[in-house]
């Protein structure tokens, strides 16, 4: 029973905010947990039938603790959304309130596996801009309740301070949504195939073969000496076309998994538009939705890596305050994806709409100091004198093949010297990296949290310096090999720069305690 | 156009503010505190390797060895580093900004507008309270990266700089 029709619940403010929504959790999550502890359940049950009376028992008692959990969270889970803030109240014993201001409410993520498609349940995840990214979990709601729960936050977000927020409510969806892009399955099955993982699960294959020789297991080296002497039974030929076997057949499962990963993933991806906030939609089994205001982005990143950038594609993402904490693991599914992939001139051509008020035409990109190239083949010079007193008393002449490393290290300094740059316009700062790959970061000066120089004892004899920027979410854009005099100074501009927005960012929030504009005030 | 980035150059329209030195008396505060880690590091390790007395297998001197090696070094590093340190570290606070300066051998250089700063905290431990001394931590929003630290400071220093800190944010609650 979806009931936004309830009674509003008291609050025990003195003038309560008016109650614009209010509701509990969908039945369908009592199926849920039933699922839930029925799948705890099975082992027990199984081991209680075949092996030991007593873990019937122990079968009994997890699934009656996971069914009454979640009768009584069903119970007594309630939500209420204010003009103030968005309240969840749970518990019976320990009754838990958790009072969420809407001014600090980031997101709304919606997110729903297979099962709970079937009931039309949804997940709704409130996030902040604290550091741990989720603040509270609704699981679930009834799709319906979930996009009116996300209309009344939206309207009360835009029409603070200015007209009565619960009058917003009432009125229709505040404006229709533009469609910036979708992506077909053609530029999805395109990402999936240069998918670089593929390369990484080679090299892990090769890593572990590395490794299965290098353990002095001694079965394990007979055995393949076994397999070894099997294999030299057979023709030349046979071996090398079975080796080729092999690698495509590593390949081959990596292409299908990548493939076939981003397929379930980004299916039927769409990127809209409505008013200041950005809206995707995605997935074939778990579909997720979320809304992202616009003036939450701290970063826009156009990523190519090598092969799309060969092939002139690239994918968008956009970092926003507290929602990409782990950038290494997949568990945000995607969050901060907002191009899967398309070509580099539609990808670009969304920036503006993206960070209002960018105008990067006639931006002019500054090189880094050329001194980089230097750095890099000493770098290397360092790396092959190490080999070189490890090998050669080991290996003798062979070792000396570590030399080839010198060429290759002055072609990637020369690359990178030749890629790596960056750029002033007005409010942003433009940062490009990469050496065979093309990464460019459009970071809007107005969110910048911090700057940073280092230099270490290599980057000082060469008179270089890293400068490091800061935004609240995602991980710090670092631009390496400038001039240390350079560096200082582009710090010092950001720094000011900085420092005048936020200026302008309190006077405007005290003065009308409405959020601040999306641009810099002209 | 009043666009913040293609202002005038900072140096012009507000004058850099005079660095300023951490307190002497941060150095045997470094000295001592880095020396008890010293200490603790070379009991650990002795620790450890009291096992390996019985081992003949040709790694066990090389671990004992590194290990040794591992407390003399850590033992120079106390020696040298605190005298270095206090002449690298400066910082700066003023109503815009907080600069700092420091490192050894990576020479770091950070600038935080003071207006971006989410809360700012004391810090002090026993020892640093045993030389009269605090830490001054700020945090910014954002994942990494997000704390800075103004150690070795004279507690009544340390408080009138938060002050500042918090006066210059506009929180006048005191």
């Amino acid at each position: 029973m979806t009931t936004s029709s309830e009674p509003p619940v008291p609050l025990p403010a003195a003038a309560p905010p008016p109650v614009l929504l209010a509701g509990h959790l969908h039945p369908g999550v009592l199926f849920l947990r039933f699922v839930d502890g029925v799948q705890r359940a099975v082992l027990p049950l199984v081991l209680g039938l075949a092996v030991e009376r007593w873990f019937l028992a122990l079968a009994a008692v997890l699934f009656v603790s996971q069914m009454s959990y979640g009768l009584v969270r069903y119970l007594t889970f309630q939500f209420v959304l204010t003009t103030e803030e968005l309240i969840t109240r749970e518990g019976i014993l320990n009754r838990q309130e958790r009072r969420i201001p809407i001014d600090r409410i980031q997101d709304l993520g919606f997110e729903s596996t297979l099962l709970r498609r079937l009931f039309g349940l949804v997940v709704v995840s409130v996030e902040t801009a604290s550091g741990s990214g989720k603040e509270a979990l609704l699981d679930s709601l009834g799709r319906w309740e979930a996009e009116r729960l996300r209309e009344a936050l939206l309207a009360v977000r835009s029409s603070r301070g200015t007209a009565s927020a619960a009058a917003a409510v009432q009125l229709p969806p505040m404006a229709d949504e533009i469609r910036l892009f979708a992506a077909t399955t053609g530029e999805l099955l395109l990402r999936g195939i240069t998918d670089l993982r593929i390369g990484a699960l080679l090299l892990t294959a090769l890593a572990m073969l590395q490794f299965a020789n290098e353990v002095p297991v001694v079965e394990l080296r007979l055995l393949l000496g076994k397999f070894l002497q099997w294999l030299q039974s057979f023709p030349p030929a046979v071996l090398v076309a079975l080796a080729a076997g092999l690698v495509l057949l590593v390949l081959g499962t990596g292409l299908i998994a990548a493939v076939a990963g981003n397929l379930v993933m980004f299916h039927g991806f769409v990127l809209g538009l409505r008013g200041e906030v950005l809206q995707r939609r995605y997935g074939l089994l778990t579909t997720r939705s979320k809304a992202l205001p616009l003036r939450r982005v701290q970063r826009v990143v156009i990523e190519q890596s090598w092969l799309r950038r060969l092939l002139g594609y690239a994918t968008v993402r956009v970092d926003s305050a507290g929602g990409s904490m782990d950038q290494s693991n997949d568990s945000k599914g995607g969050w901060d994806v907002v191009v899967p992939l398309c070509e580099r001139a539609r990808a670009e051509a969304l920036l503006p709409v993206l960070l209002p008020h960018l105008a990067w035409d006639g931006a002019i990109w500054h090189a880094v100091s050329p001194r980089v190239v230097l750095r890099l083949f000493l770098k290397g010079a360092l790396l092959v004198s190490l080999l070189l007193a490890a090998g050669l008393p080991a290996l003798g002449a062979p070792a000396l093949l570590a030399t080839v490393l010198l060429p290759a290290a002055f072609a990637i300094g020369w690359l990178t010297w030749r890629n790596v740059a960056w750029a002033e316009v007005p409010g942003q700062l433009l940062l490009q990296w990469g050496w065979l790959g093309r990464y460019r970061a459009f970071v809007p000066v107005r969110k910048v949290q911090s700057v940073i120089v280092r230099a270490g004892p290599v980057e000082r004899l060469l008179g270089l310096a890293t400068v490091t920027v800061y935004v609240a979410g995602g991980s710090p854009t670092a631009l390496g090999d400038l001039p240390y005099a350079d560096a200082l100074a582009l710090q010092s501009q950001l720094a000011t720069a900085a420092a005048q927005s936020a200026r302008a960012d309190w006077t405007c929030r005290r003065r009308a305690d409405v959020p601040a504009p999306a641009a810099p005030m002209a | 156009m009043t666009d913040p980035y293609s202002g005038p150059p900072p140096a012009a329209e507000r004058p850099a503010p005079a660095l300023e030195r951490l307190a002497p008396r941060v150095v045997p505060y470094w000295y001592l505190s880095d020396l008890l880690g010293t200490i603790v590091l070379a009991a650990l390790l002795f620790g450890g390797t009291l096992w390996l007395r019985e081992r003949t297998e040709w790694w066990a001197p090389v671990l004992r060895w590194g290990a040794l090696g591992l407390v003399a070094a850590s033992l120079v590093w106390t020696l040298v580093s605190p005298p270095l340190a206090f002449v690298r570290w400066a910082f700066a606070v003023d109503d815009e900004l907080l600069q700092m300066r420091y490192g050894i051998v990576f020479h770091e250089e950070r600038v935080v507008p003071v207006r971006r700063m989410q809360h700012v905290d004391l810090v002090r431990g026993p020892l640093e309270r045993l030389f009269g001394l605090a830490t001054l931590v700020v945090f910014t929003a954002g994942n990494e990266g997000s704390a800075f630290r103004v150690p070795g400071l004279l507690a009544a220093r340390a408080a009138a700089l938060r002050d500042r800190i918090l006066r210059a944010r506009g929180d006048d609650v005191l």
